[in-house]
């Protein structure tokens, strides 16, 4: 079920906002024991935002599309009095006083908050196997990760346990749990939805983004989510849009089809699934222009030595506590302590260069079209996996294709294109220019399957 | 190459041996592929991080 059917329903009075939340907890009952998707159910409280739904629903007050909605948030976003734990035995005891604008924001939309979704460890890697409270299981294959960090979003939208999750992006973190797992996954351009109240890990890379079961419903997630925030200082002014208007027309669009870095060491059934994604673009309108893409190597690096930097700053109060940091993270953590203050500055330097460079692409192009994780789902505890013949190591080849896209900060979807031999889902990149959302959105609408 | 013992120790760094002889491959490939994108960048050209002289509003 998506949003927008469920919407319908309770507005036909087919289903209540009760009916939908005992439909969420009965799945998460079933499943949540093999999947580990959430670490918090707040039954009690969802209950009660359910029964306040249906009461001003039925008194003619209606909040908007995701009115009524059960719907989930990352355990890095912090909830007021409830324990926030980022996935790390650091903070398993951490009760904040206050909560993520996101929250409130969701809670204004009249949306029903289920319970707090597990991640990778301070959502600093992609496999979501966390050592202090277990690994997330994908729904597809339960052998297999659901991707990172945020897994357990993936995983709990996939299954169907709520309709829509809240997950964070610093390196992929919303894109490859969704290729993973498929669902579309957001993530929007930097300061168009607030960080307020979510933990950082990468300060100038983090972005706050809804996954969802179709487009239409990320494009009214995102229409609850977006706008100014003054207690974010990357957050910005913008009128607000709309970005739930859309058909299946993609008359008009420039699509860029990358001639190099993207389809360099991909996987063939991914290759040949967004190709035929490319092909339905053409279909539905859209002039697909062959690109050169600027050198998303040397981007990704760039952003490797941003986020190493900004993750060690963020957690030098706890890295004397080695010992309750998991083996992955606490190398990185290393590695960022170990980075000049220089390379982190010039990283910033060589960013806003890069950006310059992109900029002159997307002036030829409306959206650009690539695969979202060159491989499907990757086995829990496999360290490398074969690409196109060749041995990589899972952290850097799940994030390869998107990590770049967080220096510069532009919009970003994946949606599900097709599946593989054998059942996984593949998933289909689309970046667009800095705050085209609808752009964006409106392509993945009509290329999502 | 950078040493980075030497580093860890002339910033009192708290990385067991073990742990710092890991991560010399990664922070030399690191490196290796960072430094060389400098070369091309001018000497005025601004950060990606803007600061403003306008305070931020409390939270």
């Amino acid at each position: 079920m998506t949003i927008v059917e469920a919407g319908k329903a309770l507005r036909a009075r087919q289903i209540s906002s009760a009916e939908l939340l005992k439909r969420s907890l009965s799945k998460i009952t079933a499943l949540n024991d093999g999947l580990n998707a959430f670490l918090l159910v707040m039954e009690e409280s969802a209950r009660a935002e359910a029964s306040r739904a249906d009461a001003e629903l039925a008194s003619g007050r209606d909040r908007g599309p995701l009115h009524g909605i059960p719907v989930a948030v990352k355990d890095l976003f912090l909830t007021k009095g409830i324990r926030t734990t980022a996935g790390s035995k650091i903070f398993a005891g951490y009760i904040p006083d206050r909560d993520a604008t996101v929250l409130t924001k969701l809670r204004a939309a009249g949306a029903v908050i289920v319970g707090k979704t597990h991640l990778h460890e301070l959502a600093y890697g992609v496999t979501s196997n966390n050592p202090h409270f277990g690994p997330v299981r994908n729904p597809h294959d339960p052998n297999r990760i659901p991707g990172g960090s945020s897994g357990g979003s993936g995983a709990a939208v996939a299954s169907g346990m709520v309709l829509m999750a809240m997950g964070t992006d610093t390196g992929g973190s919303i894109r490859i749990p969704a290729s993973y797992c498929g669902t579309a996954g957001l993530k929007p351009t930097f300061g168009l939805v607030s960080k307020n109240g979510c933990m950082p890990l990468g300060l100038s890379l983090d972005h706050m983004g809804p996954l969802t079961n179709s487009v239409a419903d990320a494009a009214l997630c995102l229409n609850a989510l977006a706008g100014y925030d003054p207690g974010d200082a990357c957050s910005v002014k913008r009128l607000p849009v709309d970005y739930s208007v859309m058909d299946g027309s993609l008359q008009g669009v420039r699509v860029g089809w990358p001639e190099n870095f993207f389809f360099d060491a991909v996987d063939e059934e991914v290759a040949a699934a967004v190709s035929a994604a490319a092909d339905r673009a053409r279909l539905a309108g859209a002039e697909v222009v062959p690109v050169k893409v600027p050198d998303v190597d040397a981007l990704n690096v760039v952003a490797r030595v941003i986020l190493l930097a900004e993750a060690a700053a963020v957690m030098r109060p706890y890295l004397h506590r080695r010992e309750d940091f998991g083996k992955d993270v606490l190398a990185l953590l290393d590695s960022g302590q170990l980075l000049p203050a220089t390379d982190y500055v010039n990283a910033q330097r060589v960013r806003r260069q890069m950006q310059a460079d992109f900029r002159q692409l997307f002036q030829k192009i409306d959206v650009l079209l690539t695969p979202a994780t060159p491989i499907p789902a990757p086995l829990i505890g496999e360290t490398t996996v074969e690409v196109a013949g060749r041995q990589e190591d899972v952290r850097l080849a799940s994030t390869r294709l998107v990590r770049g896209i967080n220096a510069l900060g532009l919009p970003a979807l994946s949606v599900p294109c097709g599946v593989t031999q054998s059942g996984l889902p593949i998933g289909l990149q689309i970046v667009g220019r800095a705050f085209e959302e609808k752009v964006v959105l409106q392509v993945g609408h009509a290329l999502s399957m | 190459m950078e040493d980075w013992k030497a580093v860890a120790t002339a910033r009192g760094l708290a990385i067991p041996e073990e742990d710092l002889t890991r991560l010399l491959p990664v922070m030399d490939a690191l490196a290796a592929s960072f430094r060389p994108l400098l070369e091309a960048l001018p000497e005025d050209s601004d950060t990606a991080v803007n600061f403003t002289a306008e305070a931020p509003e409390p939270r």
